[in-house]
């Protein structure tokens, strides 16, 4: 494909990754303010 | 048309394949980091986060006054209080306590629901009615309602300073009766090696001085100290035994590492039952019902009957005496608490 394409499709796919992990991030954050930690400490892993 | 030839287009195929691997890669490595993320973290809170969850962290419907199937201890008093009842509410933990006083002194029929039946099937976990004699409104709304008023008598840990501010703002004195006991408690995973821990080990954990299980004799991993939410009783109750002693931040880090959080022992041993934790001792001494009875645990403390001191319902002089009676005292003992009175 045409460099100029391929550069698209790179930045396109960074972008839709990156997206993603925020909101998997804010995500993350809310629900870690708002759960219960004594689920939180028994479901970790050792 | 361009016309390529064999060598053009075993270039062109591999300058292709390149490219295409290197996109890819890119959302490989997404991927890769987000599938770490929900293993370490995500997993771990998925389901349990929202209010409705939070608001049923006792299973509220095991507990209800009057009903067949039922947790609640049965004192067979000759007491039945009548007239003007006093309306009850209480933190989470002590729910088991003040729906027994209901379901063994207050009359049937008197505890009801918006729509007839109970639910948990909506952002408070519960569905009293505005008349109902029991409501589950929890420390942090709870506080505010029997300085507002709506509630009569509210069983609950001591008061945050904030609450202690609200109260003296309204122009509301409250009063404390201590009817039971109750420990403070520390706990870990139950596969974590540590079993114990000093005060001042603690302190140092929650100050940040400490960032290692190492550190305290554990493993080498990084120690994830777990707050609570501002003003419930378990976070007033950590603040107290603070001290002076400033809590820390800690970095994102530390959310991958080993937790250590606290509450109460009876709501963990009899309310959630959850075997994935364990309870540590502290100060080489665990928080058992003999510990908190003997106060050789560390930090046991009481937990109160609270009501407005200008509240002119007669049935709550009844109600404290009853409490701190030998009828009282027994119902606070099988509800899972240590007795304030011997």
């Amino acid at each position: 494909m045409k460099e100029r394409t391929f550069l698209l499709i790179l930045i396109l796919t960074a972008g839709i990754g990156l997206a993603l992990t925020i909101a998997h991030f804010l995500y993350a954050i809310y629900a870690y303010q708002h759960c219960s930690i004594i689920y939180f400490i028994g479901k970790e892993l050792w | 048309m361009k016309q390529y030839n064999t060598a053009q287009m075993q270039k062109r195929s591999q300058l292709l394949l390149r490219q295409w691997a290197a996109i890819l890669a890119v959302a490989a490595l997404f991927a890769a980091f987000n599938f770490s993320m929900y293993q370490v973290l995500t997993r771990r809170l998925a389901g349990n986060f929202d209010g409705t969850f939070q608001a049923r962290m006792i299973d509220l419907e095991s507990y209800l006054p009057h009903q067949e199937e039922t947790k609640l201890p049965e004192t067979h008093t000759s007491l039945t209080l009548t007239g003007d009842l006093p309306v009850l509410d209480g933190a989470t933990a002590l729910v088991p306590v003040y729906a027994a006083v209901i379901h063994n002194l207050y009359p049937e029929g008197c505890v009801t629901f918006e729509g007839g039946t109970f639910s948990d099937d909506n952002s408070t976990g519960e569905n009293f009615a505005a008349d109902s004699v029991m409501q589950y409104k929890n420390t942090v709304r709870g506080y505010k309602a029997v300085v507002d008023g709506e509630t009569d008598v509210f069983f609950g840990a001591g008061p945050s300073k904030e609450q202690e501010a609200y109260a003296k703002e309204q122009g509301v004195t409250l009063v404390y009766v201590p009817i039971g006991l109750e420990a403070f408690v520390f706990f870990v995973n139950e596969k974590n090696p540590v079993d114990g821990l000093t005060s001042d080990q603690i302190r140092k954990i929650y100050s940040g001085e400490y960032t290692n299980w190492s550190d305290v004799g554990g493993a080498n991993r990084t120690i994830n100290p777990v707050s609570r939410l501002a003003g419930s009783g378990s976070q007033t109750s950590f603040l107290k035994f603070m001290g002076d002693t400033p809590v820390g931040g800690k970095s994102l880090f530390a959310l991958t590492g080993g937790a250590i959080g606290f509450s109460f022992r009876y709501y963990m041993e009899g309310i959630v039952e959850n075997e994935a934790v364990k309870i540590i001792s502290l100060d080489g001494v665990y928080p058992s019902a003999d510990h908190i009875r003997d106060r050789s645990y560390p930090l046991v403390s009481s937990f109160y009957a609270i009501y407005r001191e200008d509240n002119s319902n007669e049935n709550i002089s009844v109600l404290i005496s009853w409490l701190l009676s030998e009828e009282g005292q027994r119902l606070v003992e099988e509800s899972g608490y240590v007795r304030v009175v011997e």
